[in-house]
């Protein structure tokens, strides 16, 4: 009697206390509202856009100097390039219906929180502008010149737009269509827009990988130039790969191929980022 | 009557001591066959494997007790709160046996005593054996053996209840037992059932919980005075969340020595990330023949599933761990002044402590986990981070029959086989995408040398470019076998003042992987069984006591073995391929040990010391390898170790009611040789040799000085015990991977390197610890009721070391391969961050208690 009374306690007692502590965590509800990144709390003022501000600060731009933004400024804009393919490194590519941009976060995995096609509401006041090479950009001041801000900071001026948002309705329906490649633009026309280069021919082609790490290509600046040339490319345009690029290791192709990439210019040379594997049209 | 109760607190006294938990129950649980803490890398590196990941640091401890020698009997619960290490010894030195059935587990021979946790009352009856001491169930190892005895009828009959209240890795416990004694018709019944329980807001480290309930049943029946069955069977479901080891500068920047890194914030609740959940149900059937009155044949079956997973927060991006180093302030500026300060940014060091300020950025950020991978949902893209499971489970089933036969006064002579196999599944399974869709199962290290759908960075071409949701397995599935056979001999004999004994094993090993999935990168030797590797081994040992009259006793013993190698050190890198490691051969130990004792009235004190000599060891690590970008898979064999010292144990007794004991000892545990090692990367096929310059390394974890004084007053049911304890030489787990000859070529830029090159084995904290322990028997409606109340580290001494281990990363960067060099790359920039100070660290809690009541009836 003592032995049943005891296994019928031992049963009542397993099922009793064996309750998991580590619950099946769900997604939080209110993200689909509140993201987990940037400041929920910006609400914009004066808009403003790329284009607008390159022209404001175009002669710092091309001084290759810097400035802090110190008007109240606010920009609408859509990411079109980011760390996702571990070429860009620490910077976002933003566009809205006026220009392209550069923006240096010092911060991975920025592609995961800013993908392609995320709308940004940007608070510019506080951040520098200049010019890199040329290449404007937003970020931080570095040594004199402009460089990557720190994570904790961009976060503090960067509201991401979410579907749904009350915000979002502001955007109407900006449109950030990728461009034909024209090497006689301006940087202010072109340099951080998506573009798209056809008929191109890649140097190294036929032989080569895009961008070896075995000391068989001279880096610059710690990437892999390989002259474009033909098609709508001009004179001056290299395609511009890390080794530590997911796609480092693709083939160049033997003959005029197709691509796409983010145009960024560096003293007087385009300079095609393509941004993941599927960037490079002949890659199947 | 007054000595039995004075006995029995004393054994409840010491009950709860001797089974205490502290800090390392709850967060060690490292590597055996290498556990994944992938990149962090630094966490998941040999250190850990040492300490076990499979299950608990516990089960790096060898519990060993000894009626007949002081030192055994006391160092057990005194040094426990230390994880004091039996003479530095790993657990699998100790063979453990149930009703004469080893079930150590043969993959990495080690019990895990978690497996047993929770149920005290069913596990309290056991005999324990020092190296040297004859017994007739087994040929012990090096560290001694224990032999559980699980039968019914042996168990006390009747009732306890048992409370426990405490401030550690739980914070409550209950038992409940019941044993029925044998009854005139031969059946007894034993059983017991217990939990164990602590919530994040409850259990000593912050970020932990522990869910723990036990039973345990056993069923015997006699027949007249020849025959017994008992059937036994038990298990311990549990649940529990770990910490994590910790830098001096995390321990800093969070005001904590206990700083746990492995839990945060999601939606405003606190989530570990690393969760352990085992779950062992054993069965053993037990057949006793007396087949005379000297002559008796117990014969054992075994049987064991056991289902272990271990979770761990991973990722393919950056590494989003608080305790990631790119994240203290010493990234940003080194604080050493060895630098050259090229690098040094003091703002951003600022930044960074501030940062650490912020009890958010010292955790982990679920919320910001979750929304990376929601973000990336929207774009069809792979999840980056993600909770992934480590699977380690078995399939037990052993089988022995021991003879004893005491064919005359004081001669005894024990013959036994044991029949061992296990098979051991290793997978890893998706556990929580973290708001994500899906993942590929693709070895991300490799893409970028081979696109993202490329065969050879698949991880099982099997299945393609396979899409893992959560439940899925991925990364690596595969079974280890081991089948032992043993048979072994004792022999004693009492021949004048002599006590002699003899014993002897022989035995045989085979093992063999085999592997559910095509790795890509070896499609031709990971999918199905590897070849099988057979060994045989065996060993002798002899010892003799000789009785010099009026209580004063010498003994002596020595000992030879072969011990086949542990098949997780027997392959290359399991998780990839079914190659085994090169040079395996068997391990050679020789042991000899030398004793004295002296027990009167008022005396009892054993001085002893022992020499161990080990040569063709092996061992084998797998770390996250910053310069790689790959995990390195490593090889050491033809180890040669020594471990020797002197132990000393005096209990003294000044009155009737006090008592003193002392203990000591001072040890030395080292590589004596340098070691040749095999390594290699999980991103390439190619298989490295170099030399590992670890001679002079300590066995790690332990300290190998310790001394103890304590005071024990009895008097009137009361149990007074105050014990000061000072442990010294703490090593920490050395890296191996920092010593190679190739790691130090490039880290001093030059090609010639020797041993004296290689950096000083970090050292951990020892100190002084302060315990107390107060205990009280009443009667309470004519049944004993006992109360124990047990402080530990009064002193509240926090920043004592329990164990841990070198980071395997350098202070450098480098950069491009050399073509045809031994070194293969170059330094490149001096790092601010120097891991090399930076090693990972355990501590021991600060004061802390267990209050305990139980209630027989």
């Amino acid at each position: 009697m003592k032995t049943k009374s005891f296994i019928i306690a031992l049963l009542v007692s397993a099922f009793a206390l064996t309750s998991c502590m580590d619950k099946d965590w769900e997604t939080p509800a209110y993200m689909t509202v509140l993201p987990s990144y940037g400041n929920n709390y910006l609400v914009a003022g004066t808009p403003t856009t790329i284009a607008e501000l390159q022209s404001k600060y175009a002669s710092t731009i091309s001084a290759l100097a810097s400035k802090q933004i110190t008007d109240d400024l606010w920009l609408r804009c859509v990411v079109t390039g980011n760390d996702m393919g571990s070429n860009i490194y620490k910077q976002i590519s933003v566009q809205d219906e006026t220009g392209g941009i550069i923006i240096g976060i010092n911060g991975s995995d920025q592609g995961a929180f800013m993908p392609v096609g995320q709308k940004l509401l940007i608070r510019l006041q506080g951040l520098y502008i200049g010019g890199y090479g040329e290449q404007a950009q937003i970020g931080s001041l570095y040594n004199g010149s402009i460089g990557r801000m720190e994570v904790s900071e961009w976060v503090q001026h960067v509201r991401l737009i979410m579907d749904g948002m009350a915000e979002a309705v502001a955007f109407g329906t900006m449109k950030v269509d990728t461009i034909e490649f024209d090497a006689s633009k301006t940087m202010a026309q072109q340099a951080g827009r998506v573009v798209h280069l056809s008929g191109v021919t890649i140097s190294g082609g036929g032989t080569q990988i895009i961008a070896p790490d075995d000391g068989t290509v001279d880096l610059i600046s710690n990437c892999v130039n390989r002259t474009i040339s033909g098609g709508n490319a001009g004179d001056k345009c290299v395609l511009r790969t890390s080794p530590y690029a997911d796609f480092k290791g693709i083939a160049l192709p033997n003959g005029p191929v197709e691509l796409y990439g983010i145009a960024t210019y560096f003293k007087g040379t385009w300079q095609i980022l393509a941004r993941t594997q599927s960037d490079l049209a002949w890659v199947k | 009557m007054k000595i039995k109760h004075l006995l029995l607190v004393f054994a409840i006294a010491a009950t709860p001591l001797s089974h205490a938990q502290t800090t390392k129950t709850a967060d060690v649980d490292s590597l055996g066959t290498v556990g994944h803490e992938l990149m962090d890398d630094s966490d998941f590196t040999f250190t850990e494997s040492q300490l076990g990941e499979n299950d608990d640091l516990t089960a790096d401890v060898i519990r060993i007790t000894s009626n007949s020698n002081v030192y055994l009997n006391q160092i057990g619960w005194a040094w426990s709160g230390i994880w004091f290490k039996y003479r530095a010894l790993d657990n699998s030195c100790s063979d453990t046996y149930m009703n004469g059935v080893q079930v150590n587990n043969p993959e990495n021979g080690r019990f895990s005593y978690s497996t047993i946790g929770g149920m005290n009352d069913a596990v309290r009856n056991r005999e324990d054996v020092s190296p040297f001491e004859a017994n007739n169930f087994s040929f012990s190892g090096i560290g001694g053996g224990s032999n559980y005895n699980l039968r019914a009828s042996q168990m006390p009959a009747g009732h306890k209840v048992t409370l426990s209240g405490a401030n550690r890795s739980y914070t409550l416990r209950g038992m409940y037992s019941y044993g029925s004694g044998l009854s005139k018709d031969g059946w007894a019944f034993f059983g017991t059932v217990g939990y164990r329980w602590a919530n994040m807001q409850t259990a000593a480290v912050k970020g932990t919980f522990y869910n723990s309930l036990s039973f345990f049943l056993s069923l015997q029946k006699v027949w007249g005075e020849k025959h017994s069955l008992n059937l036994a069977a038990w298990a311990s479901p549990t649940e529990r969340a770990t910490a994590g080891a910790t830098t001096d500068e995390a321990s800093w920047l969070a005001n904590d020595y206990l700083y746990n890194p492995n839990w945060g914030y999601q939606n405003g609740e606190k989530r570990a990330s690393r969760v352990i959940t085992n779950f062992e149900p054993s069965f053993l059937l037990t057949w006793d023949y007396n087949i005379k009155e000297n002559m008796k044949l117990t014969t054992s079956a075994f049987l064991k599933w056991a289902e272990y997973k271990s979770t761990n927060l991973y990722y393919s991006g950056t590494n989003p761990k608080p305790d990631y180093w790119k994240r203290f302030p010493s990234y940003y500026y080194n604080v050493w002044g060895n630098g050259n300060g090229q690098n040094d940014d003091f703002d951003a060091f600022w930044s960074s402590y501030e940062k650490w300020q912020d009890e958010r950025y010292r955790q982990i950020n679920f919320d910001e986990l979750y929304f990376a991978n929601t973000q990336l949902n929207k774009i069809g893209a792979d999840a980056i981070y993600w909770i992934e499971a480590r699977h380690n489970d078995h399939l037990m089933t052993n089988l022995s029959s021991t003879y004893d036969w005491n064919f005359s006064k004081g001669q005894k002579w024990s013959v036994g086989v044991q029949l061992l196999s296990t098979r051991s599944s290793h997978y890893k399974t998706m556990d929580d995408l973290l708001g994500g869709q899906y993942f590929h199962n693709t070895n991300t290290h490799l893409v970028g040398d081979y696109q993202q759908t490329a065969a050879e960075a698949m991880y099982d071409v099997n299945h393609g470019y396979q899409r893992i949701v959560e439940g899925d397995r991925f990364g690596y599935d595969y079974n280890i076998w081991n089948q032992d056979v043993k048979l072994w001999t004792s022999f004693s004999m009492d021949k004048g003042i002599q006590h002699n004994y003899i014993a002897g094993r022989i035995g045989g090993r085979r093992m063999w992987r085999e592997g559910f999935m095509c790795n890509g990168l070896f499609q031709n030797n990971s999918y199905g069984k590897s070849g099988i590797a057979h060994f045989l081994d065996g060993g002798l040992k002899m010892g003799s006591t000789i009785n010099l009259g009026k209580g004063h006793a010498i003994s002596a013993g020595v000992g030879y073995e072969l011990k086949a190698p542990k098949s997780y050190v027997a392959f290359m890198c399991p998780e990839m391929n079914n190659d085994y490691v090169q040079n395996l051969r068997n391990e050679k130990v020789v042991s000899a040990e030398l004793g004295y004792a002296i027990s009167n009235k008022w005396l009892r004190l054993n001085l002893g010391g022992y020499y161990y000599y080990t040569h063709d060891g092996n061992d084998w690590q797998q770390f996250f390898n910053d310069d790689s970008h790959s995990f390195t898979y490593n090889s050491l064999n033809g180890i040669k170790k020594e471990y020797y010292g002197v132990e000393l144990g005096i209990r003294l007794r000044i009155t009737s009611s006090l008592d003193v004991v002392a203990l000591g000892t001072y040890s030395e545990a080292k590589y004596i040789e340098n070691t040749n090692v095999y390594w290699m990367n999980s991103n390439t096929t190619q298989i490295n040799s170099d030399i590992c310059y670890n001679k002079g390394m300590r066995e790690g974890g332990t300290p190998l000085a310790a001394v103890s004084l304590g005071l024990n007053y009895r008097i009137k049911r009361w149990y007074l015990n105050v014990t000061g304890n000072y442990y010294d030489r703490m090593y920490l787990y050395y890296s191996p991977n920092m010593r190679y000859a190739s790691t130090l070529k490039i880290r001093y830029n030059k090609d010639d390197v020797s041993e004296y090159d290689a950096p000083q084995q970090a050292r951990g904290n020892g100190g002084f610890m302060l315990d107390a322990s107060i205990g009280r028997q009443f009667q309470v409606a004519h049944h004993p009721l006992s109360i124990n109340l047990q402080l530990c580290n009064l002193t509240n001494r926090r920043n004592i070391t329990t164990g841990g281990y070198e980071q395997s990363r350098s202070n450098y960067s480098v950069k491009e391969r050399v073509e045809n060099s031994e070194t293969q790359f170059v330094k490149d920039k001096e790092r601010n961050y120097q891991f090399d100070k930076n090693p990972k660290k355990f501590y021991t809690l600060g004061f802390n208690f267990m209050l305990n009541v139980n209630y027989r009836f």
